[in-house]
Parts: C-alpha cells; structure tokens; sequence
C-alpha cells in the first residue's frame, strides 16, 4: 500500500519525471540478515504473516524444516533449510531467510509495464501498488531472485513491502523485530554494510570461515537486504541464492535497444509510408479505377 | 447465396473473398487492432494511457491474452483458406526482382501476379509465423506464475520474442493498411463487400484475371 | 540455572550438550549468540543429531544417545591429564582436599558398582560414602531414595552422619583424598573408551575436550565456561549423573560463581521452574524443604533429619546456610495454618501429609494401573500424551472412577476413551467419568513465570476468559471450598488440616494471584527487630527477605526462598526496570530472582581466596576492605561479613561450605560420583563393565504393559525423542499458524539408513518399539549419521513429539496421528524419578 509519507523516487511504467527523486537526503534503509547466526526459528515467518495479516495456505511435508519450497504470494518471508558438507567433512546446516531484496536496480520495476504498480521510495523501499498492478507477471521475469508471486484469485502481485508501514513510521520491519538471536538488524545501508563487514571479518579472523563475506550484489546496484555468509563464494548454497544476480539480459534487451529500434521503426514507418504516399500517391486516380471494364463476359 | 471464389458476377465484377473469409479476415482485424493497441499500451509508458482507454489496465491485460487465442484461430483459419495459393513460385522471384517498380507504382513493369502477389504472400507468412510465435511466448507470459524456477529461461526468451514478434507484425500490419486502404483502390472493399471489379483483377492480378477468365470460357460439365 | 540466560553473554566457552536451545528456547539463545558475536566465544554442540544449535555452533560431536557421562567423564580425564584445571579453586572452594573413608570403593575396585550395593534391594547402604574424620551428628540432606511402589521410610535405622571435623591433604596427593579418587575413577574414561562408547570418533573427542578445556590452558582463570543442557540430560536412568558430571567439570575448572560460567538447565515450560519451586516433586515441600516421612514421628524429629550441620576441615568456616530450616519449616506452616499452628500442637506438624513412598509421575500411573488411585484431576498438561509408554496410561484412565481435564482444547487425556486402537465396543466397557472443564490460557490469566534463570515474572492479563472458561485457581479453590464445606457438615476422619487452612482470599471462590504472592512471600506476625541493624517491622508487614524468618511462630512464608518477592515496597516480580550499570547482564530491578534478588549463585567463588575477582573485566562481587564486607554489582551470595582470611567456603548450602567433586553419603541414590550406565534398552553392553550394564539402582515396573526391548529381539535402532521451535508440546496442532510451518509428523533418519532400507524422504515408516508403534513420513538426512558403537554399526533415529489423535487434522476427518510415547519405556531416573524418554530401542521398516 502506498505510503503517504514516503516519497518515491522510481515509478514503473511510468512517463515523465518521478516527484521524490533526489528530493531528499533520506538514507536509504536496509537489513542485514547474519546467515551465521541464525536458527531457522521462523519467528520471522510468523511475524510476517502476523503484522501483514496473511492468510494461511495448505503445506506438505517435503523432507525438510522449510515451511514451503518457495515463497508465496501470501508467504512473503521464508527461511531456506540446506544441509552442506564441507570439504573438510564436517555439515553446515545453512539457513536464509528469503524475502525481496529491494534492489537498488529492481528488475521487477524495470519490467513492470503499468504506471505506478512499483515504486520505489527514497529510502531504497521497493514496493507494490496492488491496485495499480494489472496482473502481467513481467516482474516475476524481471526479478532474479525469484520473489514477486501471483494471486490467482486477484490476479495481482504480491511480495514483502519490507514493512512500509512500520518504517514510515519509524519502526523496524515486524521480521526484524522478532528475531530472537539478533541474526536481523535494520538500519541505514551504510551502518548494515559496516555491521556486515565486521561481523564477516570476525567470522574470516576468528572462526573458520576464511571465506566469510558480504553479499551486497553490484549487478542490480546493491541491495536493501544484505547477507553475512560462511562463504560469501558460494551464495548458491544457500537454496540458490544468485553469485551475480542481474536484471534478465533479455529484460535489458527488451526494455532497452530492443523499444529504442521498435519505436524508431514504427515511427520511421510512418513517417516513411505517409512519404511514399505523397511522393507516388495510390498505384491508381480514382477515375482509373472506376473504368469501364472490357473483358470477359458472364 | 451460396458463394465460391473467383465467381463471375454482374456488374463487371468479380469475387475475391467469399463470406467465410471476409469474417474471417474481420476477425482476424478486429483481434489484432485489440492486441496492437494494448499490446502498445504494455510497451511503453507513454502510451499507457491506451490501456486506460481501452478499460484499465486489468482489463487490458486480462482480454489481451484471449484477443491473442481468437487472432491466432482466425490466422490459423486464413491458413486453411490460403495456403496452398500461397506458395511462392517462380513468379514471385521475379516479382521481388522487380520490386523497385512496384514501389514506384510502375505495375506495368511488374512481372504477372496470380491470386496474390509475392507481397502478399510475404505478409501472409510473415503474419502465420508470428502469430505462432506469439502464441507460444504469449502463453509463456500469460501465466508466467506457472513456469518453475528453473525453466525460466522460458520468460526470458519469451518476453524479448513475444515483442520482437509483434514488431514484426506491425511493420507488415502499416504495409497492408497503407496498400488495401491507401495505395490499391477497391482493395479494401474486397474485403467488405467480397468483390473487385475485374479492371481490378487484371491490374493487380493479371495472371488471376487470366485463370478467371479461362475458367468462365471453358464449357460447363 | 546456577547462572541466568543473560548472562550466557559473558561466557568465552559453552558446552550445549542434552539439549537444542536454539529450538527449544530460541528467545533465550539470543544470548549465547550475543557471547559469540561479542566476546569471540565458542560453542561446543554434542547431540545426536546435527540441530538447530549445531548449525550455529563452532564443533560439533553426534554422540549415542544416553552416553553423555561417557563423554563428559572423558573431559574431567583429559582436564586434570592436561592440566587444565583451577588449582587453587579446587583445593579451597571443593572438597578436593577431603579424606574419604577408607573403606570406600570405586566401581574400577568392584564390579562396576560403588561400594555397599544390596542387589537383593538394589539400593546402596551409603554408609561408606563418607569423609574421614571425627564428631559428627550433621545429617545431610536426606534425600530418600523411592523405588517402584515401595516404601522407603518407616524401618531404616538412623542415617549415617557426616564427621564434624573432616580430615583433609591440601597438597592432594592423599591417595584416599577426593581429588585422587576423582583422578583414579575417571582415568578409565579414556579417548578409546569415550570412542566405544559415544560413538565419537576419538579425534573429534579429543578436539572438543581441547577446546572446551582451553579456556583453562595452564590454570588460568581469566575466561569462564558454561554448561547448557536441558531434557536430553535428565531424562535418563542416569540424569541427575549426567548432571552431576558436568557439576564436577565445572569445579574442576573453577567455573561455578563466574559470570559466564555455571551449569545451566534450560527448564522446557515457561514456568516448570516455579512449578519445581513450589512442591512441583512429591518428595519436597516448598522452597526445596524435604518432606515429613511417617518416621518423623515429631517436628523435632524431622527438623533433626533434614537440618544439617556443618562438616569442614576444623580451620576452615562454613555458613552452612541449611542450619536455618526450622525457620523455614515453621513460617511454612504457619502460612499454611495460621492461628490454627501453635507452639502448642508444634505448629500444625501433624497436619502435614506425611509422604510413605514413591509418589512420582510414573508411579501414579502405575498406581492406577493397579487399582489404587481412583480419579485424576489434570490440570495444565496432557498426561496420556506426555507418557511415558502412553498406552500404559491410557490403560490405566479405563481402570480410574473419574478423570478431570481442566484445558483450552479438548487434548489426548480427556479422549483417551477414543484413542486409535479402541474400538466401538471396548469404548462401551470403558466406565470412567470424564469431566472435561474449560480454562484459560496463558493470556487470559496473572501471575508470574519463573524462568530458566530464576527470575521471577509477573504478568498480567491479556484478554478476558471466553465463555465459561476459567482460570485454574478459581476451579480448584471451588473444589477446596466444597470439599470444606462437607468437612464441615460430615466431619470425617481428620478434618483440622482441612478446616484450619488459611484462606483469607478477597475473593475465596477465586483467589487473586497477587494475594496467593504475598502469602508465598510471607509476612510478620509480631513486631520484630533485626538487633544489628535495628531495622523494624511492623506485624502484619510484608517480609523483605528470608533472613526475616523465625522458628518461633513469629513469620508466615509460603516458600522461603521467594520470600523478598512481595514486600511493603510493593510486587518486586512486576518490576522492569532494564538498568544495568554493570554491564554483565544482571539488571537487578527487572522482575526479581530468587533467592534474595541474586542473579548468579555462588558468586563467592567469583573471586580468589583473598576476594579479588578472577576476572578484573567482570567484576561481580568483591571483599571490600575499608567497609569490611562483600560488595558488588551483584547481590553476594554469601555471609555478608565473612573476612576471607576466615576460609568460609563459597558454596553455603553445602555443610561442607565447599562444591561437592564427591557427593557423600545419601545425596544422591546411585553414587557419589558419576558412573557411566548405559540406558535401560541399549544396543550393546556397557563396555566399561558388561556384567553391570545399567545402574544397578533402576528398577523396573511389572505389569503386562511394560515391556522392555532388547537388541536379540530385534530393536536394534536408538531413538530419541524432542521438540520443534515451531510447535509446543501437544496445543499448537490446534493452530492452523503452526500446522502451516510443520504439517505433518516426521522421523529423522540418517540418508545411509534410508539407502539401505530403499527408502526416500516423504515415504511412510513404521517406528515399533516393544510396547508400541509410531507412523509417520521419513525425513531423511546428512543430519544424522551411522555411527560404530563398540566396534557394532549403530543407526539412531529421531522423532518429534507434539502429534497426537487430538487436532486440526483430526478435526478434518484426516487419519488420527499417534502418540511418540507409545514407543518410549516405563522406567525412571532413581533421584529425580524423570523418565527415560531419550534413548530406547526400536525398529524400523517402511509402512
């Protein structure tokens, strides 16, 4: 739902300039999820469903902890359960807390052809419209990381709003608040990013993860949600979290070159057809056609 | 009336498209006038304010994909009436040889078209492989929710596709406006009324004029 | 908790071992994380299974279920082998230094036993389990050993005492000496033996007793460990062993006292703690008193057999804080009885119920089961459910009068008349009563919780009862009035304890809980003066404190040691004040703790002989010079005036003053150390001594329901039983949020297992064990591994509790579930009468 209070400063399909861009000093928020510390409680889950009062959906037993295999329209939070075996024999355990990235480039927003139905506020918040999504799906293309899902029943779009409601009003986001291990922080993306590195750093120095990292992917401008991994190499590991996530080529392509040569050819055909009728006119005068015609007999 | 193609009728006239495929035709039009303009309305922002006018953006996005099933039965129903006249022959080689003539209104200079000339034929088959291009990323799209994760590769080609192919559609589609409504008088009507005159038939059509001719001359069985 | 769960955040080390806190307690988890995140400190995981806590932990150990002394004595050998131990610790806070009788007798010396087993009875004459030493006349805490059904009391001859003054060797090196007896006992417990036993590779071993014991490399005392364990512990044969193990550990490593240290049980309810502090076991009254036997023929008697008195080196002191139980006892019946306990009849000792044998949990089914006990009243749990061996519980519900269930949903125990199994017919035999009356839930009633810590909550009301729910103490207050009322019109065998019990309540039919905390904290009944400070109270004043009572019918208290939770200053548990100044996570004005608002027990041992602390960076409490006392951030859980030069041992609830390495005499029923016993159903012989395979002390029950299985007859699997974080106990089936997270019951099996049986995960098995059978869908995993258990291939499984026939999915028309604790055996730990749910034997075959 749009927030009153928050300016926006990318809009989908959208013509013309946006009202909030670069019209604040906003910091942009974000939230900082340390893999190596979390327990897979999913206090997260239920706060979610909770404060954004979710319906309940049917689940199996799938061999695993995880509630589902993937997030759902109506689930928008999900811890992912995998179990690894490191090279040195020993398992890990990894457990993710998945949910929209709020990407500074957002792919879903790129993709999303109707006026207004994405946004994104000045602090870094990628948000759906619902009742300006016409239920195309091109942001479920557009995403790579699999989030925004469809309701069959409303034909509209659904994902994590990282809580507008709460963070316009100062709050923290209702995951965020519920997790009882600090594994979840929240603040500006600066202050995450700092957190992040130190936490990775520890984990490098002092605790058997030389290859502990943050992952903060640049292929779509950073993210509002970042990660502390064991490993920040293999991000893969944690239920297929993308190494380098981008924007689809395809999406880029389309969204891009693809509309710059559609639009210049329509327009040139036009222009062109309009030109070709002027300069030779139709292949008949009226008064031609309209000849007695000499020729065979019924 | 019972109507069969190439019949003779009075008047000096001739006809073209039997009531079948003048509907069909319509059909075929009034769908893809539906799907170019929302379709349109999807592909840039600045022309949005289509969808808005064709119902909202819901609206359009819900009757788009149906619009598309009917297109793609009325492109599937020319194909039954047209395809064998259809083939390009020698002829149409010719004819492309010669097309600089032909865009010069020198039809004079044109070698002789049948039923359809090879432009025609071109936009008829440029139309049919779209259409079944679009029919299968549209359906990729129409329900992207339905594509696992891991064959979304499947999006990703038809999301480029599905335009590259509509673009295609609209290149040809300006071309046969310009040409049945602008360029050959009389053309449009054929596909109103179902008749050319037969001044019609041999200009355009001289080796169609020809067979019509032959036909009628040649004694009854 | 000796410690608290704040606390965790100060330690450098934790040993989690028999229990999976990130599941079971994640909020206080928060803690352990915190010491990681903060402080660098490592976490040492050793469960069967890889869990939630493992996952977050630094090394992990899969160790056989049951064999936790194993691993732990095989610590306590590698410590003292390395030298990582608190030496001085040791020699001044333990009894490491005291001389033990001569005719003592480790198992290495017997057949795998203790000196004085009758195996006839198969009780200990603990007699030898005694210092040397002269005078005497001390009786230590008496804990009666209650086996099955039988009596305990009436004919023993009077308890052995403790020597007055105890014979000790400072230098240790008397071979007879606690600490050369501990060094003898658990040499045995080598890296081989750990091996053949748990199942751990000895590398692996030999990495986590490093890196346990590392925080005390060459004796340094800087850093401090902790030692967290929950149900996996004690639900054993051997539990309070186990527990005891890791006591002796923590002494050998000087860990008990410190901020970060201790030994710390994780309790599974949010408030099991208060329950145990308030009577929660037969044999105790209140605040840990031990209760009346019909040998107590008089108060005198029974103040005689539970007071103890000092037992030390003769230079040493020892506040022995024990001393004070008839100040106890009285205040306690003077709140139970008021006016009506005079010095006259001995303050109403007569009325108390005088406890004849074993009236634990399991024993109370069994007495069903047998036709003694007529009716239940089950308030507050879902005892067919929560077992063990369910059906032997169900059985017995058919043979009772009546049943009572007091719940929020209709559970197991009052539909056990339609468990799976019944059919129409049998269910026309079955002639017991079934009350079933709504209560309230945690939110629609006050009260407090005490937590893992101690710590001591008050809460209030959330929402209002629906319908005509209420809460607890509204039915069984009515039920009280009632049965007082018939005492009165009928009279009846002896009415005074029913007639003459306070009930001075606003509101009799329901009395206010606020007012039941103000009884428990205790109030004066005359005027009293402390005469060194001078300080007054007024009668009819709420007492600050237990060091108000008397023996002299001058103070009511309900539980001694909540008294100081309700004072003249108002309810102290409803205070949240989240200050705190110290940063060691004490926050002494938020709810309070018991005893006396202190937050660490023992902090006395936080610092060395001389009173500075150990640890310069977190100070707890310390001997101030120029005031001449103990000061501190924390309350000093010690005799405030006590100069050190004065040798008063830190550990004041012990007669010694000192940590018991060496529990002597009756404190406990099966050893004054630990003895590695394998599990009442294991799949091998105890390779320490296979001709006493279990602790000779675990007796086994006799009807036709309590079977027990063993590897020849084919149970050959180890399985184990736990919870889930997202499911709670037996409810939360009945709440579509939590069914969502886990919707179907599972057994864990190693990926190895399945390979073999042709199994893949989401298929159904079949769990059987000798008494039952357990449905459910694999889970198959890498979490779980084969392991080689005395050179045998040995496969453990797990399964989650929490499903039963009682449900949403039953209410859907789905398939009824089973019940975990039909597998799981009838027999119990000999000290705490805990039943052995973790580790029993089963089979396993695809359904």
């Amino acid at each position: 739902m749009s927030q009153e209070t928050l300016r926006i400063q990318k809009i989908s399909g959208h013509a013309g300039s946006v009202p909030g861009e670069d019209t604040q000093r906003q910091y942009t928020v974000c939230k900082l999820i340390d893999t190596t510390t979390c327990i897979g409680c999913k206090a997260c889950e239920v706060a979610c469903m909770e404060w954004n009062d979710l319906p309940f959906g049917e689940t199996v037993f799938d061999n695993s902890y995880q509630t589902m295999p993937e997030t759902r329209w109506n689930y928008w939070n999900l811890i992912l359960f995998n179990e690894h075996e490191r090279e040195d024999g020993s398992l890990m355990w990894l457990m993710r807390k998945n949910q929209c990235m709020h990407c500074a480039e957002p792919g879903c927003l790129a993709a999303c052809p109707s006026d207004g139905a994405i946004v994104q506020y000045t602090n870094g918040i990628v948000d759906f419209q619902q009742d300006k999504c016409i239920g195309c799906g091109y942001c479920i293309t557009g995403c790579p990381f699999n989030i925004p899902k469809f309701n069959k029943e409303t034909k509209r779009v659904y994902k994590c709003t990282l809580c507008t409601d709460r963070v316009s009003q100062g709050l923290e986001p209702a995951c965020i608040k519920s997790c009882p291990t600090g594994c979840l922080h929240f603040g500006s993306k600066d202050d995450m990013k700092y957190l992040a590195e130190q936490r990775a750093k520890q984990l490098r120095d002092h605790y058997n993860f030389p290859k502990a990292g943050v992952y903060d992917p640049p292929g779509v401008g950073g993210t509002g949600v970042i990660y502390v991994l064991h490993d920040a190499s293999q991000p893969e590991l944690y239920g297929g979290l993308p190494k380098d996530p981008r924007i689809p080529l395809s999406v880029k392509l389309w969204k891009g070159p693809l509309k710059w040569l559609g639009n210049i050819a329509m327009v040139g055909g036009l222009i062109g057809l309009f030109a070709h009728y002027l300069r030779y006119g139709p292949k008949e005068r009226e008064e031609e056609a309209k000849e007695p015609h000499e020729g065979a007999q019924p | 009336m019972s109507e069969h193609a190439d019949q003779i009728l009075p008047h000096g006239r001739v006809l073209r498209y039997p009531f079948g495929e003048r509907l069909n035709h319509w059909i075929a039009a009034f769908s893809y006038i539906y799907l170019l303009l929302t379709g349109l309305a999807f592909w840039s922002p600045w022309l949005f304010w289509i969808a808005v006018l064709m119902g909202g953006g819901q609206i359009s996005r819900t009757l788009h994909p149906w619009a598309g099933l009917i297109f793609f039965y009325a492109v599937a129903r020319m194909h039954g009436y047209w395809s064998a006249q259809m083939k390009n022959t020698e002829v149409d080689k010719q004819w492309w040889r010669s097309i600089s003539h032909y865009v010069q209104n020198e039809d004079d200079k044109m070698p002789p078209a049948g039923r359809y000339n090879a432009g025609q034929k071109a936009l008829f088959w440029s139309f049919f492989y779209a259409a079944i291009v679009l029919l299968l990323t549209g359906i990729v799209l129409w329900f992207p929710e339905w594509i696992p994760w891991n064959l979304r590769w499947l999006r990703y080609i038809s999301v480029f596709l599905h335009p590259v192919a509509a673009l295609f559609t609209i290149a040809n589609f300006l071309i046969h406006i310009y040409m049945s409504a602008f360029a050959e008088r009389g053309a449009f009507g054929s596909v109103i009324h179902g008749d050319v005159t037969l001044h019609f038939a041999k200009r355009y059509h001289p080796a169609w004029y020809d067979e019509i001719v032959r036909r009628a001359n040649a004694p009854r069985k | 908790m000796t410690n608290g769960w704040v606390d965790m955040k100060n330690t450098d080390m934790m040993l989690i071992m028999g229990g999976n806190p990130a599941e079971n307690h994640p909020c206080g988890f928060k803690w352990p994380i915190e010491a990681k995140r903060t402080r660098g400190a490592k976490m040492i995981s050793v469960d069967p299974r890889f869990t939630r806590t493992s996952a977050v932990a630094d090394l992990f150990c899969q160790i056989r279920a049951g064999t936790d002394i194993a691993f732990l004595g095989g610590v306590i050998r590698y410590a003292l082998e390395n030298n990582c131990i608190a030496k001085d610790y040791l020699v001044n806070f333990t009894n490491a230094a005291f001389i033990v009788r001569s005719d003592f007798k480790l198992p290495a010396d017997t057949d795998g036993v203790f000196s004085g087993l009758n195996a006839a009875t198969q009780s200990y004459d603990r007699s030898t389990w005694n210092y040397a030493g002269a005078g005497g006349g001390a009786h230590p805490d008496s804990v009666a050993t209650y086996a099955p059904g039988q009596a305990a009391h009436g004919a023993n001859p009077p308890a052995p005492t403790l020597p007055e003054k105890v014979e000790y060797d400072l230098t240790l090196q008397n071979p007879n000496c606690v600490f050369q007896l501990l060094k003898k006992h658990y040499s045995r417990y080598t890296p081989e033996m750990v091996e053949r036993i748990t199942g751990i590779p000895k590398e692996q071993f030999l990495k986590a007793a490093e890196l346990y014991t590392s925080i005390r490399k060459d004796g340094d005392m800087k850093k401090a460990g902790t030692i967290i364990y929950a149900v996996g512990w004690t639900q054993h044969t051997f539990g309070t062993q186990i527990i005891r193990t890791a006591a002796i550990l923590q002494l050998l490593l000087g860990n008990v006292g410190r901020a970060g240290g201790g030994v710390n049980a994780l309790r599974g309810h949010s408030n099991i703690q208060g329950a145990t502090d308030m009577a929660g076991l037969f044999d105790n009254l209140p605040g840990y008193l031990k209760v009346p036997t019909p040998a107590d023929a008089s108060l005198e008697a029974w103040m005689k057999r539970i007071t103890p008195t000092a037992s030390k080196p003769a230079s040493w002191d020892s506040f022995n804080y024990y001393s004070n139980t008839p100040k106890f006892a009285v205040s306690y019946l003077k709140a139970l009885y008021g006016d009506a306990a005079t010095k006259q009849n001995s303050w109403a000792f007569d009325y108390l119920p005088k406890v004849d044998r074993n009236y634990s949990w399991v024993q109370m089914w069994d007495d069903m089961y047998n036709g003694t006990v007529k009716g239940m009243l089950a308030f507050g749990m879902n005892g067919v459910a929560i077992g063990p061996d369910s059906k032997k519980n169900i059985d017995a519900l058919k043979k009772a009068d009546f049943l009572v269930v007091g719940e929020i949903y209709p559970d197991e125990t009052s539909e056990f008349w339609k468990s799976p199994g019944i059919t129409k017919d049998e269910m026309k035999q079955i002639q017991t009563t079934v009350y079933r009356l709504p209560c309230a839930g945690f939110a629609e009633k006050d009260g407090s919780f005490t937590n893992s810590a101690r710590w001591v909550l008050w809460k209030n009301t959330a929402l209002p009862t629906p319908g005509d729910c209420r809460v607890d103490q509204a039915i069984v207050a009515q039920i009280f009035l009632k049965i007082r009322e018939l005492y009165k019109k009928d009279s009846g065998k002896f009415p005074d304890p029913i007639l003459n019990l306070t009930w001075n309540y606003s509101v009799p039919s329901s009395p206010p809980l606020a007012e039941v905390l103000k009884e428990i904290n205790g109030k004066a009944l005359a005027d009293l003066e402390d005469p060194a400070t001078k300080q007054q109270i007024k009668a009819g004043q709420q007492l600050p404190g237990f060091a108000w009572l008397k023996d002299d019918g001058t103070t009511s208290c309900g539980n001694w040691i909540y008294s100081g939770s309700f004072t003249e200053a108002g309810n102290q548990t409803a205070r949240r004040d989240p200050s705190d100044p110290s940063g060691l996570g004490l926050h002494l004005g938020w709810g309070w703790s018991w005893p006396a608002n202190r937050r660490v027990l023992y902090n006395r041992a936080s610092c060395d002989v001389d009173g500075k602390p150990w640890d310069p960076t977190r100070k707890q409490v310390w001997w101030n010079e120029g005031q001449q006392k103990w000061v501190g951030n924390d309350v000093p859980d010690f005799k405030v005036d006590s100069k050190p030069k004065d040798h008063m041992g830190p550990f004041i609830m012990n007669p010694e003053g000192v940590g018991r390495l060496f529990a002597p005499l009756a404190a406990f029923a099966d050893g004054p150390f630990s003895e590695f016993y394998e599990p009442i159903e294991s799949p091998i012989d105890n390779p320490l001594h296979p001709q006493q395979t279990h602790n000779p002390v675990v007796k086994r029950f006799k009807t036709p329901d309590d079977k027990y299985g063993t590897p020849k007859d084919g149970y050959t699997v180890v399985c184990t039983t736990y919870r889930l974080t997202e499911l709670y106990h037996y409810w939360t089936k009945n709440n579509p949020m939590n069914v969502q997270l886990v919707p179907e019951p599972f057994v864990e099996i190693a990926a190895e297992m399945a390979q073999e049986m042709g199994l893949t995960g989401g298929e159904k098995v079949k769990v059987t064990s000798i008494r039952g059978e357990y449905i459910a869908k694999a889970m198959v995993t890498k979490r779980i591994k084969p392991m080689m258990i005395d050179g045998k291939k040995v496969y453990q499984i797990g399964i989650p509790i929490h499903q039963g026939y009682r449900g949403i999915a039953e209410d859907e028309g789905k398939d009824a579930r089973t019940l975990v604790n039909l597998l799981t055996p009838t027999v119990f730990d000999p000290n705490a009468y805990t039943p052995e749910f973790k580790g029993f034997l089963v089979k396993l075959e695809k359904a």
